[in-house]
């Protein structure tokens, strides 16, 4: 229940008025920060409604396909340059990135992150690593302003934000075959 | 088994889900920046030119009545500008030159709209005009000194410009083309040239089959 609350709080402080507008103000704060926060208001949130609905997240999300399905397609939308440009010009568009980001890719995140296997757990983080590099230099090397609510060196900053990120999960990734958690948790005995 | 099918029916509900969005989030996967958006919009729409009076190199005033009855290829600009106005008004210089004299002032006036009023006076216009050889009649360099009337035709014809703070500012650059009936009829990649004479050009030859 305190999760529930600490991601509805979450979402009613990134839907301030003022924090919106803040957040939104700055290229790569608004896809690479308020984008984030608000999965992750979601991701706090799913554990009460997956205490709530058991029966339908067993139902309709077992395996965890559908829901890892569900959070791809709304991170690839809100990539889209458009979207961005959208989200500030149209009231619509706006609200649905408060309702999308933690409640269609939030909530099924966390719900069916537990479910995959650890292999579809790879294959989703090196897609989204793919990807990041390619938006990355999407937008550093596109020779116009993708949005035209930001300038271009916003643009740019945020093509590297993505290749920082997809660098991070590079080096996840290696650590992940490389070490062998078990070799520490044997020492610990 | 029956689980299975579940699964297979959330996926495709959620497939189904995201090409709507996707579809209508793009325009039907023709437009991912919202630039693309807005000249296509623009150009369904035709949206009026807005009545503003217009302050030109030779400090005259006048209205778009002005060129009533001819088609009107507008840029916007500010002459301070450092990179992209040069080459805008480089290049519809070059689509000036392929017009044949006939048309020019007669059909068609080819109008440089700077959104910097402030600094763009008459005599600075002056000396711009003079850059891209513009003769300040057929090709006229002209602001709009009330603000407010300059807001509202950037607003209506979908010109975003963000002032940098250090005297710069951020704007979509294209070649605009407005009616004879002082409609918006085009909007044109002003990084081709030779697409846009043409485009010019068969709206002018049609008026002559007419």
């Amino acid at each position: 229940m305190n999760q529930f609350l600490f991601g509805f709080l979450l979402l009613v402080f990134l839907a301030l008025p003022p924090v919106a507008n803040l957040l939104e103000s700055i290229m790569i704060v608004h896809m690479h920060m308020q984008m984030p926060l608000l999965v992750i208001a979601g991701f706090l949130m799913a554990y009460y409604f997956q205490k709530k609905y058991p029966a339908f997240f067993e139902k309709w999300n077992q395996r965890g396909y559908p829901g890892i399905l569900l959070f791809s397609i709304i991170m690839i939308y809100w990539m889209l340059p458009r979207a961005m440009d959208d989200a500030l010009t149209s009231q619509t568009v706006e609200i649905f990135k408060y309702i999308s980001l933690p409640f269609l890719a939030g909530v099924p995140l966390r719900d069916s992150w537990a479910k995959l296997t650890s292999f579809l757990k790879n294959i989703v983080i090196i897609s989204f690593t793919i990807m990041f590099i390619m938006m990355g230099l999407l937008y550093i090397a596109w020779p116009e302003q993708l949005c035209n609510n930001y300038l271009m060196i916003e643009q740019i900053t945020l093509g590297w934000g993505f290749i920082t990120m997809a660098a991070c999960m590079v080096i996840y990734l290696v650590y992940n075959v490389l070490i062998d958690p078990m070799q520490y948790e044997g020492l610990a005995e | 088994m029956i689980k299975k099918q579940h699964t297979a029916i959330a996926c495709f509900i959620v497939i189904v889900f995201g090409l709507v969005l996707l579809y209508t989030g793009t325009d039907g996967f023709t437009a991912y920046t919202a630039e693309t958006a807005r000249v296509n919009q623009l150009v369904n729409e035709q949206p009026e030119f807005p009545d503003v009076t217009f302050t030109d190199s030779q400090e005259r005033t006048y209205s778009i009545a002005e060129f009533e009855d001819k088609y009107i290829f507008i840029t916007f600009i500010y002459t301070s500008c450092g990179d992209e106005c040069p080459l805008l008004e480089m290049n519809m210089g070059m689509v000036y030159d392929q017009i044949p004299e006939n048309y020019l002032g007669e059909d068609i006036i080819f109008l440089s709209i700077s959104f910097d009023p402030e600094r763009d006076d008459p005599e600075t216009l002056d000396v711009y005009k003079d850059m891209f050889h513009a003769d300040g009649e057929t090709w006229r360099m002209a602001t709009i000194t009330e603000q407010s009337e300059l807001d509202a035709l950037l607003e209506e014809f979908g010109v975003i410009v963000i002032p940098d703070g250090k005297g710069k500012f951020a704007h979509n650059s294209a070649f605009y083309l407005v009616d004879r009936q002082g409609h918006l009829k085009d909007i044109m990649d002003f990084t081709d040239v030779d697409s846009a004479t043409q485009r010019v050009m068969t709206l002018l030859e049609a008026k002559e089959g007419e």
